[in-house]
This record gives structure tokens, C-alpha cells and sequence, in this order.
């Protein structure tokens, strides 16, 4: 239960962060998207149903905050989530390079999810040259987030020992 | 199990499906979190502004600390004062020009503060503090001092989406003021506009000023939209091409009018 009151809290706080404080602040496409890299760290270290809804429920939410589709990000991130899940014990979690990696690696495929559903049943003609063109800057700018923010003891990534 | 996965995919793609045909109404789940959200979202905003005034207000003194130490205190205390009586003279301005809008519209309006922004970059839309508890319904249009600003999507009982005239989604009828050609002034994202279905032969040049032309019933006719940056005719077609900068700063947003009176009435 505590642990589930944390998850809330950190999740509140990053929506609040995200929608509220950083636009005052960073341009579109530099402002980072917190909730992947949520997303990414529940795929990398939470599974089981509970991931998964996590992530669905997360869509939603970021979906309520996020263009006209509702259910849009509740699909991109829970099969983000779940295809990390695929190749989450191949991977050595607790590397942060490794973590700012996938961080990258999702927010991309995010973007390519979002891509392929709006194309094909949205009418918002031309939204492929803008959504393409910030993908790289987002997927750099969530990593840079991902960063400091596993920079934290509580999230328990720690660098590699040299 | 890749049958499990299959099966849970596509049940989140069908509820994805099923919501496309009510995308401009806020369900339940939507009206509970931004109805959660809001009433702090509205706070941080304000305490993100006065932040923001306090660093650049005290910037251009930091040489006057460094030379006098004697007069620090009093510089601070000035400071202070500075920075109230700046921000009241920039919300004064802001809001006077919103004023002299509210009194040239005939139609009741009601103003809002926006409280945050789209969190991707490839959507545009605003959030803003007032809902249908204040009179508002999906649809409305929102102006500012400069012009028209976009629409009412996804309203709450305490705050509701603004779809930006920039975003992918959108599509004003327009008119140049000059020629009185039409089109259909199509958001691109990134801050920019096009005028789209504009005949290949109607008079349009670098410099125009887009309005709304009324048609469709939901922007007063007048009111302007934007400024011509290119305008690009081919040799063959049927429409030409042609992009606008939109009047209104999207990205220096503090304060928006949203228009009550449903011009389909």
C-alpha cells in the first residue's frame, strides 16, 4: 500500500511537472515526456499483470493531458511496457547507461505507435513532418530526464562499476 | 502467452477504437483526473509566474549588489516592490487589451487563465481554469487580445482543453481580409498555420491578414486569425499553396476569453 501511495505521488508530481511547470520554462520539442520514462522503468523492473495495467492506466492518464485521442497513449505505452517485459532478463537493469538507452529506445517507439494509429484513423493530415521531426529531440531530452532523475538512490539504478 | 499478449493488445486497440467517435467529449475517467489536476495545476501556474518575475527582475541588479554592500538591503527591498508593480503593469496590459476585446465582441464572454499545456509535443492544446461549472460546453471558441486562439474540447466541471488553431486537428474557415479570398486555415504544428483549398487563381500575397469568415457558426466573423508568411502557386492545380503565421503568441499565453454565446444558436 505504501508503495503504491509512492508510485501515486511520483506520478502526480511528474504530470504536474510536465503539463504545468516545464512549459513555462522549455519549447516543445525539449520539454521531456516523464511518463515514458516512467513507463520505462516499469517495463525494465515491474511485471506481471500489475505492469501492465499500471501502464495502461498511466496511458490513460497522460491521454487526458495529451491531443484528442483518448486511448491513444494507453496502447503506445502498454505495448511499449510490454515489449520490454519480452526483453527485460536479457538486460542488465541496474546499468544507467543501459536505462538511458531504453529510455530512448521507448520514447521513439512511442512516437512510431502514435505515428501508425493517427495516419490511420485520424483526420490530422501532415502530423507525420512534426511528429517525425521530434522524435530524435525527445527521445535525447527523456534520456537527459531519465538521467537525473535515476540519478535518485530511491530508483536504485546505479552506474556500472568501472 | 503470445496469445495472451495478442489477446490483451487488442482489447486495448478496440477500446482505442471505440473512443474515436466521441474524442471531442470528456468521458468519466478524463473528467476525474483533470478535475483532480486542476485546482493545483492553477496553483503551481501562479507560483511559476512569480518565480519567473522575481529571477529576471533581479538579474540586472546583481552588479549593483556586487558594488554597494550598503545598500543591499534597501535594493531588495525596492526589488520587491519593482517586481509587484512590474507584474501589475504587464497583467494590467495584458488585461486591459482583453477588456477592450471582451467590449468590441458582441457576445457574452468569460475569462480564463491557462494552467498548462499539452504534454506532447505533437499535439497542441491548452488547459485552462474554467469548466462547465462556469457556463462552458465542447465547441466554444477562445480568443485572446490578438485574435483567435482555437476551441473548447474535452470541458470538466473545474478546467477544459483548449485544441490550439495550430494543432494537426484543427481547421477555422478563414477569409483574406484584402481579396476576400476563402480557405480553410489548417494547424502544422511547430507555431504554424496553412490556408488550405485557397483557388488557384484568388489574389493573395505575403503580408495578408487572415480573419474569420463566420462560416460554420462558431468564430465571430472579423476576427483575425493570422499574417501570410509564404504563398506558393504552381503551374498546374487547383489549389495554391499558402502558410500563415498565426496573431496570437501561443507560447506567451497567460489569459484567454472564451466566447459563451453557441453561434449555431
Amino acid at each position: 500500500m505504501t508503495k503504491f501511495i509512492k508510485s501515486a505521488i511520483i506520478v502526480y508530481a511528474a504530470l504536474l511537472v510536465q503539463v504545468t511547470v516545464l512549459p513555462a520554462y522549455v519549447t516543445d520539442p525539449f520539454k521531456p515526456n516523464l511518463l515514458i520514462v516512467v513507463i520505462a522503468y516499469l517495463g525494465l523492473r515491474e511485471g506481471g499483470w500489475r505492469g501492465a495495467l499500471s501502464a495502461f492506466f498511466l496511458g490513460l492518464v497522460a491521454d487526458c493531458f495529451s491531443g484528442m485521442y483518448f486511448g491513444l497513449s494507453a496502447f503506445s505505452f502498454l505495448s511499449v511496457h510490454l515489449l520490454l517485459r519480452k526483453v527485460a532478463d536479457r538486460l542488465y537493469t541496474d546499468s544507467l547507461y543501459l536505462m538511458l538507452l531504453v529510455v530512448s529506445l521507448a520514447t521513439i517507439v512511442n512516437g512510431l505507435i502514435h505515428l501508425v494509429l493517427l495516419l490511420l484513423f485520424s483526420v490530422a493530415d501532415g502530423i507525420y513532418a512534426t511528429l517525425l521531426a521530434d522524435l530524435l529531440p525527445q527521445a535525447l531530452v527523456n534520456a537527459l530526464a531519465a538521467s537525473l532523475l535515476f540519478g535518485i538512490p530511491a530508483f536504485g539504478v546505479r552506474e556500472e562499476a568501472r | 502467452m503470445y496469445v495472451v499478449v495478442g489477446v490483451v493488445l487488442l482489447a486495448a486497440f478496440i477500446f482505442y477504437s471505440l473512443n474515436l467517435k466521441n474524442k471531442e467529449h470528456a468521458n468519466a475517467f478524463e473528467s476525474g483526473v483533470l478535475n483532480l489536476m486542476a485546482p493545483l495545476s492553477g496553483v503551481v501556474a501562479g507560483i511559476n509566474r512569480t518565480a519567473t518575475g522575481v529571477w529576471s527582475d533581479y538579474v540586472d541588479l546583481v552588479g549593483v549588489r556586487k558594488e554597494n554592500k550598503q545598500l543591499r538591503a534597501s535594493v531588495k527591498i525596492l526589488n520587491s516592490r519593482l517586481l509587484e508593480a512590474g507584474e501589475a503593469l504587464l497583467a494590467n496590459e495584458r488585461l486591459r487589451k482583453l477588456l477592450e476585446l471582451k467590449i468590441s465582441l458582441h457576445a457574452p464572454t468569460l475569462a480564463a487563465s491557462v494552467i498548462g499545456e499539452d504534454g506532447s509535443p505533437w499535439f497542441k492544446t491548452i488547459l485552462i481554469d474554467r469548466g462547465t461549472a462556469d457556463g462552458l460546453r465542447e465547441g466554444m471558441p477562445v480568443v485572446a487580445s490578438d485574435g483567435v486562439v482555437g476551441q473548447l474540447v474535452k470541458v470538466t466541471a473545474g478546467s477544459s482543453r483548449v485544441l490550439l488553431l495550430t494543432d494537426h486537428a484543427s481547421g477555422i474557415a478563414g477569409i483574406v481580409e484584402r481579396s476576400r479570398a476563402r480557405g480553410v486555415v489548417k494547424g502544422k504544428g511547430g507555431g504554424r498555420c496553412s490556408l488550405d483549398f485557397t483557388l488557384h487563381g484568388e489574389d493573395v500575397k505575403v503580408g495578408d491578414t487572415i480573419i474569420a469568415s463566420g462560416i460554420g457558426g462558431v468564430f465571430p466573423k472579423g476576427l483575425p486569425i493570422g499574417e501570410v508568411t509564404m504563398v506558393k502557386k504552381g503551374e498546374y492545380g487547383i489549389f495554391q499553396t499558402v502558410e500563415l503565421r498565426p496573431r496570437v503568441n501561443i507560447s506567451r499565453l497567460e489569459e484567454v476569453l472564451v466566447i459563451l454565446q453557441d453561434l449555431h444558436d
